[in-house]
């Protein structure tokens, strides 16, 4: 594996990955769905970034455009994703097969993203079967992977993914995902599936791997809560497009976009002190194939006027320093972020 | 979750109940059939030894068999147990040596059918596109013409002889297979286990063998007894209208063929063969089902 | 049928799967009521016995289950009655949704039609009326535009309107308690938090009775009057909401509390695990469900299963050898907290 850590003219050295306007679109029976619309995004070596968003914001096809894992029929996409200085748009599939050992993925089902037929150990060892690691370094580097995890090889050798629960294959999940030693994780919904009390292990987890090894890491989740503990930066996606992008205490503190206000004010929080008082209120989700013109947001915004539908906000700084896609942004602190109980 | 937990095995959900009662290596025997289906199995176990080893068994080798005597009465050893046909050959033997033919002409057509149609199906479901579409059109069209007429065909092109009846036989079921493979790919195509075998960088030949090839063999095990048992009709079809292995050959069909002539006067010529073929095809079918239901009730389970 | 009479009441209820080598335990000694126009959250991890306990008092579970104990409705005995019966006394009285409505509603018969068609069998009702009942109850669970939408199908409604559809054919019957498993799992934040409100308005203003069953603390947390927490098919702790919120008796309560990451924590704050895994029906623990996974667990807790005891209000009940020590006083409902005129 010898790939060129040359930085590019233009990019930080710092930013590990560099996302420019992408946009992927799936064609669908001659109907065109925009799933991703010029988004640019950046994650630096060790850092976190969260996306968020409802199902069907792009957050799953920004994470599989990223390790080109997007079907290939009926599906196109335009935008540069630079790794390191590297162009992967450019390269060839094999020259993409030797960046597959810097970028690894995580899924949501544990289950079903393992091969029913095949054993933990030869599952934990394929990136490295696959990058060509000699046998006998294999075995000690999957050793390694699965004590990250806490498991001994012992405890997994010769058992089928049937045989562990949730939680357990989510960690196997994540020891494959590090055997071949990457800089950055994909995470898609990583603990959507598990139950709570599993689920905080396996978040715990992926923060020591991320610490130990200074990984970095892309945390797609429609959890806010989760997002929010894991994230030192969190981009909201609506619609395909980066409504607001910061770091999580500009985001959750001071949400500048209506639909981060929205997003978060509509998580459960464990609090009994009063029952809630139930809102009447509630908007269609406009169609994905035909989007609203202008801010794609305002159909369901409490601000919305007349410009817009006129014109497309597109992300600028707002005053407390995140970037933000709306005409009028909210500057007041959420009145949901203040004196929360614990 | 801070013990590296010893493995359990999973078992909350009201599907996962039967599976977690048992401990999991079990999961790789086949129990549970009923009484029914064990019988099937055991008797299509029973006809595979006697194809293996019917030279062996005592009373049945020649000068009787299978070319017979012709001026012998019926005997009471086990030769003349079914009696004895017009040319006084014995029935049992040549039921048997029968068995031995068209097992052997099934399987080896069996072979070829899966060993092609699971290779283009799985071609035609991992790319689509155009191979996807030919492969369709080749299914469709040999499940719309009826298949003794198209081995008729064939055979009268070709000569009657054995290699040419395997391989229309073979050619016959090649796009039933693609098909049953080329939908297993599709379904696990978008699945997270080849998802992240494409995120390693495995290759497609890689991740056709290692992660999907597996994953079809359910599928066509459970597909493959009622194909088969599709096949020894047509092959019997074949010999009855003396198109099949050549006489004086023994083939169940041509016994059936033969003992038609005489069926108002000796009835009972008919009964063996018929019965083998009876027995063969609906033991066939039983083992077909019972393979298609564990396979089902086992992916639920999954 | 008097007014204090609670509208469902189960006793000493368990349920058992029939298998080899022996029968499995999935709910044991379940005692519970719903009082009259009142909330009940039942919350629990997967396998916990959530839906097992929701499909035996609605009488579907599946036939190699036994179900055991009193399951009263509306003051009598279900298990009293014939089967036939009970089937019909169950679907007046209860309405339920379930978490995935495409299971429920034909996608190959307009919703309108599919509630309409459920109201003629249940009062035989000319056509004309029992569709205007439908599109009024259409209406009632927020469709704009219901007499249109009538005629739609069910893949023209996105996940939260199906949903709502689903809420809409469950009213048919005027029910006195509405039953909610897990009906908005699916859905996102946002969608999610409509359906809640929804429910819960309709809970009020058709002064019924609701249970909101979920495997997500905060979905029942302000939105219940009482809890019932499951842990292994016992029940572990079982009160008023906000008492066992504010001051969790039962170290699985607790536990679960303190393992889910709140918004606002620092970023990567630490998160509180709880060692092991949820039991398995196959091998459960011979004491409390939970002793192996209890910090505090001693001898008693992996020999013998708790009984219920009573913290210092009446109503909180917890199974615990070693409970947690109260640590605050009784639940004052506190004035207008900002969370309150959060939900508005």
């Amino acid at each position: 594996m010898t790939n060129t850590r040359l930085p590019v003219a233009g990019t930080s050295p710092s930013r590990l990955l560099e996302i420019e306007n992408l946009s992927v679109h799936f064609s669908r029976s001659g109907k065109l769905m925009r799933a991703v619309d010029g988004v640019s995004l950046h994650v630096a070596a060790g850092e976190t970034l969260g996306l968020v968003g409802e199902s069907g914001s792009g957050k799953t096809t920004i994470g599989r455009a990223l390790l080109r894992l997007l079907p290939e029929a009926n599906t196109q996409w335009q935008g540069s994703i630079r790794y390191q200085g590297t162009d992967l748009a450019s390269l060839s599939r094999a020259g993409m097969r030797g960046m597959r050992g810097r970028m690894q993925m995580i899924f949501q089902d544990p289950v079903s993203s393992f091969n029913p037929r095949r054993r933990i150990e030869d599952i934990v060892a394929e990136g490295l079967v696959i990058q060509g690691v000699p046998k006998a370094e294999r075995r000690t580097r999957v050793e390694a992977a699965l004590a990250d995890v806490g498991f001994a090889l012992a405890d997994v050798a010769g058992r089928k993914p049937h045989q562990f629960s949730g939680g357990q294959c989510q960690r196997i999940a994540i020891a494959r995902a590090l055997a071949v030693q990457p800089d950055l994780i994909v995470c898609d919904e990583p603990v959507a599936s598990l139950d709570v009390s599993v689920q905080a292990h396996v978040i715990n987890l992926l923060q020591d791997i991320r610490e130990a090894r200074r990984l970095a890491m892309i945390f797609i989740s429609h959890d806010l809560a989760v997002v929010k503990n894991v994230s030192d930066r969190v981009a909201v996606l609506y619609m395909g497009k980066v409504v607001e992008m910061g770091s999580g205490e500009q985001i959750y503190d001071r949400p500048a976009h209506p639909y981060t206000r929205k997003l978060l004010e509509a998580v459960p929080v464990v609090d009994a002190s009063r029952k809630l008082r139930p809102a009447a209120d509630q908007q269609a989700i406009p169609s994905r194939i035909r989007p609203p013109s202008g801010c794609a947001f305002r159909t369901r915004c409490p601000r919305a006027v007349a410009r817009c539908g006129e014109e497309e906000p597109i992300l600028t700084p707002a005053p407390r320093g995140q970037m933000v896609a709306c005409h009028f942004p909210h500057d007041e602190t959420a009145p949901f972020s203040t004196a929360r109980q614990a | 979750m801070s013990s590296p937990g010893a493995p359990l095995v999973q078992g909350t959900r009201l599907g996962d109940i039967a599976r977690a009662a048992m401990p999991a290596t079990s999961m790789l025997k086949l129990p549970g059939g009923t009484l029914f289906e064990m019988l099937a199995a055991a008797f299509l176990v029973f006809l595979v030894l006697i194809a293996l080893f019917v030279d062996f068994i005592p009373g049945l080798v020649s000068p009787k068999f299978p070319y017979g005597d012709f001026s012998q009465m019926p005997d009471l050893t086990l030769n003349g147990l079914l009696g004895t046909d017009d040319i006084g050959r014995s029935i049992l033997s040549r039921v048997l040596y029968g068995a031995r033919a068209s097992l052997t002409i099934v399987f080896v057509a069996t072979c070829l059918s899966v060993s092609v149609g699971l290779l283009l199906g799985m071609l035609a479901g991992y790319y689509r596109g155009m191979l996807e579409r030919m492969v369709d059109l080749y299914a469709n069209t040999m499940s719309a013409l009826p298949s003794v007429l198209v081995v008729l065909a064939f055979v009268t092109a070709t000569g009657t002889s054995v290699g040419a009846i395997i391989l229309i036989l073979g050619i016959l079921d090649i796009g039933t297979y693609a098909r049953v493979a080329k939908a297993g790919v599709i379904s696990q195509n978008n699945r997270d286990y080849v998802l992240a075998a494409r995120a390693m960088g495995a290759t497609d030949a890689r991740i056709l063998m290692k992660e999907i090839l597996p994953n079809l063999i359910p599928a066509l095990t459970a597909v493959m007894p009622t194909l088969m048992a599709g096949l020894i009709i047509t092959e019997g079809s074949l010999s009855f209208l003396g198109y099949g292995i050549p006489a004086p050959a023994p083939s169940w069909g041509g016994m059936i063929a033969s003992s038609t002539d005489l069926l108002s006067r000796f009835p009972v010529l008919i009964v063996g063969p018929t019965m083998a073929i009876v027995l063969t095809v609906y033991a066939l079918n039983t083992v077909g089902d019972y393979l298609a239901h564990r396979l089902n009730s086992r992916e639920r389970g999954n | 049928m008097s007014e204090d009479l609670p509208i469902l009441a189960c006793r000493d209820m368990s349920c058992q799967i029939s298998a080899r080598p022996k029968a499995l335990d999935v709910l044991q000694n379940i005692d519970f009521t719903v009082a009259r126009h009142t909330a009940l959250g039942i919350v629990g991890e997967s396998g916990a016995g959530k839906s097992m306990l929701v499909k035996s008092i609605m009488g579907i579970a599946p036939a190699s289950v036994r179900v055991n104990g009193q399951i009263m409705l509306d003051g009598q005995d279900l298990f009293a009655m014939k089967p036939r019966d009970r089937a019909r006394f169950i679907g007046r009285k209860v309405g339920i949704v379930f978490q995935n409505p495409m299971t429920s509603l034909n996608p190959y018969v307009p919703v309108g039609r599919q509630i309409a068609e459920a109201c003629r069998q249940h009062f035989d009702v000319p056509r004309d009326e029992a569709r205007q009942r439908a599109i009024e109850l259409l209406r009632t669970v927020g469709i704009a535009d219901p007499e249109d939408c009538y005629d739609y199908y069910p893949h023209h409604f996105s996940g939260g309107m199906k949903q709502r559809i689903m809420i809409a054919a469950s009213l048919i019957c005027h029910p006195d308690l509405l039953i909610a498993d897990e009906a908005t799992t699916a859905l996102d934040v946002t969608v999610q938090k409509e359906v809640l409100d929804l429910l819960q308005t309709i809970q009020e203003q058709r002064q019924m009775s609701m249970i909101l069953v979920s495997h997500n603390l905060g979905v029942v947390a302000g939105r219940t009057d009482e809890i019932l927490v499951l842990y292994g098919g016992h029940v572990v702790e079982y009160g008023p909401t906000s008492e066992v919120f504010r001051n969790p008796r039962h170290r699985y309560t607790e536990a679960l509390l303190s393992a889910m990451p709140h918004m606002d924590q620092p970023t990567h704050t630490r998160l509180r695990t709880i060692a092991g895994q949820p039991p398995s029906l196959a091998n459960k623990p011979a004491g409390c469900p939970f002793a192996p996974r209890c910090g505090a667990a001693e001898g008693p807790c992996h020999t013998t299963m708790p009984d219920m005891r009573t913290g210092t209000d009446s109503r909180h009940r917890f199974a615990c050898h070693f409970p947690l020590e109260q640590t605050v006083g009784p639940a004052v409902v506190s004035g207008a907290t900002d969370r309150g005129a959060r939900a508005q």
